[in-house]
């Protein structure tokens, strides 16, 4: 009986293990400033990780171009939803692809994670500056010297996308501050529909707004970080929106999924304050609404004004340990420069480019037939312009998104309010940058 | 003769183990290899992690990783998520494991009944769910459960089963419809393998089938029981997938909703050493509360 009792144990033990899961930790070694960064001898296959709809037709005009330099795309779901993860798995256990997507916000994360190569010795990367917009160059290099860990891909101005048709049909005139917005809101409601949808987990969408307002929730200097995801903007921002859920004035479907799709598809669902790239979103989404909907800019928090905000951006980085940096690099560069790689990466995910001379393709001038023929790229381009440059993103915000997201989703379902989600998710960052052993000031 | 083949049968039977050590070898060694490799060596491997912290200079300078004691698991016994989600799951096993072992009880006496006709599909079609794998199950129930899309728009438009106060008893309806099949059928065999002889003497005594039911089949099926309970209070703890698919279709269901995706969220920040040292926690924990479980029913048994 005794000894039963412990095999039975024993084998428990063994079934409880299976909750352990196996982890493995990166390389430490300091990256190196600027070393080498020489052509690798004969053909060469590069992987690229991305979730760029439509990525691998861009990708196949330059493999048809370099016969040697071959590109394989492996697609996954967008970087918060499990593509960093597995980044971070692949770079601990050092098989990363050559090439991943990582959007600007996650940048800062990649680098203290030690995920970057560094490929500013590669041939003609540190020449390639003036090519783009200023501020997306300055994200990749952190403002260093001899220093560029990705390559700009696009940015992600905001916009409102909103239903021309139903407005018209209602007689609202559109919103052009968040005052009006709300008042929008009310008449909308009065009909069965919602203005819009309050997604409880894209805070980098509601950093967006935050930006729009002018706030800020990071900033570093030689003492280490500050972190304010409470700030007086932010604030103003959370109640706005606490005040339209406690209202009923939005919806609250949990965004990227079937049902959020339907409530667009069906004209539940009147706006979508947004970036650019939004506009493949509610194409792919919603293709029963097409031809009704128009962009117009964002509303504003003072009549008159012409803020926005940024949501995304994505770059294309050298991860960690690849073996061909020199071809990686030439490949990033090529894909975010040149004209039919912008133009087709445009047609298949409606990315607006960080390069200037992008931005005049012929595309961007078009009328898009989703959106009634309006020039919507227009919009967008006035909105980049009117971004304030100068956001800085904190060095772990996989754990500050996940966090404000489950303050987020129990303000939505009814327990705390979005301030609250924010007060926890101050105290929860801070909390992880200790972990990390990053710098921060309380 | 006799006297010849007592003395050498001991001769016989030691050169017979030699004989057989290859071949025991060759039985054993793939399982013990691959228990080692993908077994010992990673919890091994996670307890070692779970004793490292990372330290560096300034935010991008080179981290190292240096011995922190149990530094991880004072955070792990501070983390309030983690905590509340172990209280979530427990909730849910104490609610959700009775109801299911309960419904496989009643499912395998009805198709152990003589009364019965038909058995055979029932059997099937009870285990059938199991079939299903569990990321797909939660998938179908999910939309099942959706105000909008589901095809019994009438109850969901009615109930929400998806708020912040249900959405864990739907998760449970979703983890009972797959299992229930899988734990009857365990409590089923051990139906099979009573000796028929025992019915016959209980009808001899005028025993009716409930009456059989409750005072031979349930006691004699404890066992089965027990161990059904076991690997259900494990798989509990350990719930990944429902709560990770139902996060598409609910906003109720956090980063922190079970241990499990607490600590797979934690190895996304990455912080791979807390997810560790998490996952060990969690592992004792489910040891302990497996062992005590047992500890108690032996115990009832004994007695």
């Amino acid at each position: 009986m005794a000894i039963s009792l412990v095999a039975r144990a024993g084998a428990i033990a063994a079934i409880s293990a299976l909750a352990l899961t196996a982890c493995s930790t990166g390389g430490t070694d300091a990256p190196g400033a600027s070393g080498d960064c020489a052509p690798s001898d004969g053909p060469v296959t590069l992987t690229f990780t991305s979730w760029l709809p439509g990525v691998e037709e861009a990708v196949e005009i330059w493999n048809e171009e370099n016969p040697d330099i071959q590109v394989e795309v492996q697609t996954g779901p967008n970087g918060n939803g499990g593509t960093y993860q597995n980044f971070f798995n692949q770079l601990a256990a050092g098989n990363a692809p050559d090439l991943g997507q990582i959007e600007f916000d996650a940048m800062p994360n990649f680098r203290v994670q030690d995920g970057l190569e560094n490929i500013a010795a590669c041939e003609g990367i540190l020449e390639a500056e003036d090519q783009f917009v200023p501020w997306t160059w300055s994200q990749v290099t952190f403002g260093e010297e001899d220093a560029v860990y990705a390559i700009p891909q696009d940015t992600g101005p905001m916009a409102m996308f909103y239903r021309a048709d139903l407005f018209e049909a209602a007689g609202i005139p559109v919103p052009t501050t968040w005052e009006e917005y709300e008042a929008a809101a009310v008449q909308i409601r009065a009909q069965g529909g919602y203005i819009n949808n309050f997604s409880q987990s894209d805070i980098n969408a509601f950093a967006g707004l935050v930006w729009q307002a002018g706030g800020e929730w990071f900033s570093n200097d030689a003492d280490g970080w500050t972190v304010d995801l409470t700030g007086a903007e932010t604030t103003q921002v959370a109640e706005y929106w606490q005040g339209l859920i406690d209202n009923d004035l939005v919806a609250v479907y949990p965004p990227w999924t079937d049902e959020w799709n339907a409530a667009y598809n069906s004209s539940e669902l009147w706006t979508w304050v947004s970036a650019v790239w939004g506009a493949n979103t509610i194409a792919s989404g919603a293709p029963d609404t097409a031809g009704n909907w128009a962009v117009a800019p964002m509303p504003q928090w003072e009549a008159g004004a012409s803020a926005a905000g940024n949501w995304g951006g994505s770059t294309t980085a050298v991860l960690k340990g690849s073996d061909h940096p020199y071809e990686a690099a030439q490949f990033a560069l090529w894909l975010n420069t040149d004209a039919d790689a912008l133009t087709a990466m445009n047609r298949t995910a409606n990315i607006y480019p960080a390069t200037i001379a992008g931005a005049e393709l012929p595309v961007f001038g078009e009328g898009v037939e989703f959106y009634g023929g309006q020039k919507i790229y227009e919009v967008f381009a006035e909105a980049g312009n009117n971004v304030d440059p100068n956001f800085t993103w904190g060095p772990t915000m996989t754990q500050v998104y996940n966090d404000v997201a489950d303050g987020f989703s129990g303000a939505v379902s009814g327990s705390g309010t979005l301030l609250d989600a924010l007060t926890a998710g101050q105290d929860a960052t801070i909390a992880a940058l200790k972990a990390a052993s990053i710098p921060v000031k309380e | 003769m006799a006297r010849d083949t007592a003395v050498r049968e001991p001769a016989v039977r030691a050169s017979r183990a030699v004989r057989h050590r290859g071949a025991l070898a060759v039985f054993l060694v793939p399982f013990g290899a691959l228990f080692v490799l993908f077994y010992l060596v990673p919890i091994l491997y996670a307890i070692y992690q779970s004793l490292l912290t990372v330290e560096r200079e300034g935010t991008f300078g080179p981290a190292v990783q240096v011995f922190g004691g149990l530094t991880q698991y004072i955070s792990v016994f501070q983390n309030e998520p983690f905590w509340a989600s172990i209280g979530r799951v427990l909730l849910f096993g104490v609610v959700q494991v009775p109801i299911m072992l309960g419904v496989a009880l009643v499912l395998a006496l009805l198709l152990d009944s003589p009364l019965v006709r038909g058995s055979k599909f029932f059997r099937l079609a009870f285990f059938a769910p199991y079939a299903v794998p569990s990321v797909i199950a939660a998938i179908m129930w999910g939309f099942l459960y959706s105000p909008n899309l589901s095809p019994f728009t009438a109850v969901t438009g009615a109930v929400d089963f998806l708020s912040a106060e249900t959405v864990l008893w739907s998760i449970a309806n979703v983890v009972t419809w797959v299992y229930v099949g899988y734990n009857m059928l365990i409590i089923y065999s051990a139906l099979l393998s009573i000796p028929q002889e025992i019915y016959e003497a209980a009808r001899l005594d005028g025993a009716n089938q409930f009456r059989i039911a409750l005072s031979i089949k349930i006691p004699l099926v404890v066992p089965a029981l027990v161990l059904t309970g076991i690997f259900s209070i494990i798989g509990t703890l350990q719930l990944l997938a429902e709560p990770q698919v139902f996060q598409s279709f609910s906003n109720a269901v956090t980063s922190t909703f079970t241990p499990n995706l607490t600590i797979y969220s934690t190895a996304s920040v990455p912080n791979i050493s807390l997810a560790a040292a998490m996952s060990v926690v969690l592992a004792l924990a489910t040891f302990v509360l497996s062992f005590t479980v047992l500890k108690l029913t032996q115990r009832r048994t004994a007695q």
